[in-house]
């Protein structure tokens, strides 16, 4: 192959990059959240749209600065995944099918009570000069905001390997994980441990909003575009959080190896169909952990 | 017997709710002579069929299907293919209209077996239900199940609705297909707001119902059943539980392939929103509120949801799906079973209290008398 044909390629190889850390970044809340807690939430994509909104209203009520409103709607969603799972979600855990049912829910509530208060129209998050202007990687043109989400992904995921590997609590979650009652019976409180846990997974939706709301406009339905995704994400990786950051770096460069050699949505159908058939042999996901029947 | 038989449980009486319940949507043409309400009931009718085929494979297989709206739109896309060529002449005027502005010259192969209407209407029922044999065989075999189940058919469902809009020339893409005249049948148009639409939808709905009540009756029923409770058990005592969760999974797609198919009939459009994600899910809730684990709980709750969705809809348009919403949280929170749940919680209570009065009495009663 010649530089000429490698180009375009490149090109794809370096969006893929791009379409995977947004993918993870996603995910990564849906990834702790089912992977600690067991629920699959399908709020999750509300979550995020309530991030993008708290965002919003942030910067054009308050002024704040956007690089500030990232932390503060991680605050406000998390706060906002605390009074549900204090509310609902933790009358719940034995019985995960319902857990899904009753988020979607939430999720009805969340998106419909958004759209009373801010409306249908699209808002918009405006971001500093620097952010919107282009720049070259290798043989592929990325605007700059693309690299600040990667970015922010990749100090998203390393500030949560640390917080659940490092941490004190962290080690208190991965013994909830591995079995509830025995850590309780160490004298770990479990049901704490999936109140944090739940509201950290809800507060980094939140942080993923307010980067998407940049991406694409600010609308009540926006959720809805990343979450089957997130959870195609947390499927493949297996609900942990390497096997998250690995199967969003496969299905982000495939969907984007796919598109160059197709185009956008026939490459989606072409990833799922490939990832029903990886389920057949890996019913588990890329990194299953052995662990006892909840 | 100290206490009388929980009333839900009795068949007989189960039967006479059944037949009570088709009598009342036999005389609905009686009553109504309004081609449009008429057409609006019939609607209904369809969606208490696919609130039949969730209760099927999520209320007594266990298997939370959130994309049934594959087999349902798929069937629905192959109605209107069979509709539209009804209305195309072979020798002049082969291609649809809408084909035509998008350009293409020949009719796609895909498209020739709708020439036959019979032949049409076969392939709009069977093509879901083998995709369904085929997904399910794949999933239940690898032994996926629960929630990523779930998630594995709410992401197909994303991908056929995705592959549907990108087909533009193929399937006119977001505006859908809808065909010129109604469906035609043996030489007749079948007017969708006519009584005999209506009768074919009551008719498909009874058949449906009673077919699934005896299913869920039979041997295979209670396999079924046995395995929504513990599949591991179930496995242990020898029988093959992938091909049991792929043949009810399949059953009920067949179902939902039907209610597709009659859906165009009455109204004589189909689009990518047929495979909306939000549709399915909807199927979900209309089950799981008039009570999963009940065929007739299913359907009612489907009328009452989407009966609802239209007169308080209008009236309350905003708030509707905040209240929809909410209702169906309180009914996961404290009514797994549904609105036919708190019935059987009712009768279970009215039959508990006679007999703790008429224990000093000889029990000779038949159980659960009326």
């Amino acid at each position: 192959m010649t530089s000429l044909d490698i180009a375009p390629f490149a090109n794809a190889l370096v969006l893929g990059a791009s379409i995977a850390s947004i993918w993870l970044i996603a995910a990564i809340g849906l990834t702790i959240i089912y992977g600690t807690v067991g629920v699959i939430n399908m709020a999750h994509g509300e979550f995020i749209m309530l991030g993008a909104y708290t965002s919003y209203a942030l910067q054009s009520f308050l002024g704040l600065p956007f690089l500030l409103c990232l932390p503060a709607s991680f605050a406000v969603v998390a706060l906002v995944g605390l009074a549900i799972e204090r509310g609902l979600i933790r009358y719940l855990y034995n019985r995960p099918l319902d857990t899904l049912l009753a988020t979607w829910g939430v999720s009805l509530v969340l998106m419909q009570g958004v759209r009373l208060i801010f409306g249908s129209d699209p808002k918009y998050i405006a971001v500093p000069e620097i952010f919107q202007s282009n720049v070259e990687v290798g043989f592929a043109s990325l605007s700059v905001f693309r690299l600040v989400v990667i970015g922010v992904t990749a100090l998203v995921v390393a500030a949560t390997a640390w917080l659940f590997y490092r941490t004190r609590f962290g080690m208190q979650v991965r013994a909830v994980m591995q079995n509830k009652e025995m850590a309780a019976s160490f004298g770990i409180n479990a049901d704490r441990v999936y109140m944090t846990t739940f509201a950290i997974g809800a507060g980094l939706a939140g942080l993923a909003g307010s980067l998407f709301g940049v991406l694409a406009i600010v609308l009540p339905t926006m959720g809805t575009a990343y979450v089957v995704q997130a959870f195609l994400v947390v499927v493949v990786g297996g609900g942990t959080l390497l096997g998250s950051v690995a199967a969003a770096g496969l299905t982000g460069e495939l969907q984007s190896v796919f598109a160059f050699l197709t185009n956008d949505t026939f490459a989606r159908f072409l990833l799922y169909v490939l990832i029903v058939v990886f389920l057949r042999f890996r019913p588990r996901g890329l990194f299953a952990v052995a662990k006892a029947r909840r | 017997m100290t206490t009388k038989q929980n009333l839900y449980h009795s068949k007989p009486a189960q039967w006479a709710v059944y037949g009570l319940f088709f009598a009342a949507i036999a005389l609905i043409p009686v009553f109504v002579t309004d081609g449009f309400l008429l057409n609006q009931f019939a609607v209904y009718g369809i969606y208490g069929m696919l609130a039949l085929s969730i209760s099927l494979c999520w209320g007594f297989g266990g298997i939370l299907n959130l994309g049934q709206g594959i087999a349902f739109g798929l069937a629905a896309y192959g109605m209107a293919m069979t509709m539209q060529m009804q209305s195309q002449d072979p020798d002049s005027n082969p291609i649809p209209p809408f084909m035509l502005n998008n350009s293409l010259e020949h009719l796609p192969w895909f498209w020739q077996p709708f020439w036959s209407t019979g032949g049409g209407i076969l392939l709009a029922l069977v093509v879901p239900t083998l995709f369904y044999v085929v997904f399910g065989t794949l999933m239940f075999r690898a032994r996926v199940s629960g929630p990523f189940f779930a998630i594995m058919s709410l992401a197909m469902l994303s991908a056929f609705a995705t592959l549907i809009l990108d087909m533009q020339p193929y399937t006119n893409g977001a505006n859908g297909i809808s065909p010129p005249a109604p469906l035609s049948l043996f030489g007749t148009d079948l007017d969708p707001y006519g009584t005999t639409a209506y009768w074919i939808v009551c008719g498909g709905l009874v058949a449906v119902t009673v077919g699934a009540k005896l299913l869920t009756q039979s041997k295979f029923g209670l396999v079924v059943q046995a395995l929504r409770g513990d599949p591991e058990r179930v496995r242990f005592l020898g029988y093959n539980v992938a091909l049991y969760e792929t043949c009810i999974y399949a059953i009920s797609g067949f179902i939902a392939a039907l209610a597709g198919c009659l859906w165009v009939m009455l109204i004589q459009y189909v689009s990518p929103a047929q495979l909306d994600t939000t549709f399915s899910i909807g199927m979900v809730i209309w089950a799981g509120i008039g009570g999963r684990l009940s065929l007739l709980g299913a359907i009612l709750g489907a009328f009452l949801i989407q009966g609802g969705q239209s007169y308080l809809g209008d009236q309350f348009l905003a708030t509707w799906l905040l209240m929809l919403g909410a209702f169906f949280i309180v009914v996961v929170r404290f009514l797994p079973k549904g609105l036919a749940g708190l019935l059987e919680m009712i009768l279970g209570s009215i039959a508990r209290q006679p007999a703790k009065h008429a224990r000093p009495e000889p029990a000779g009663l038949p159980a659960a008398g009326e």
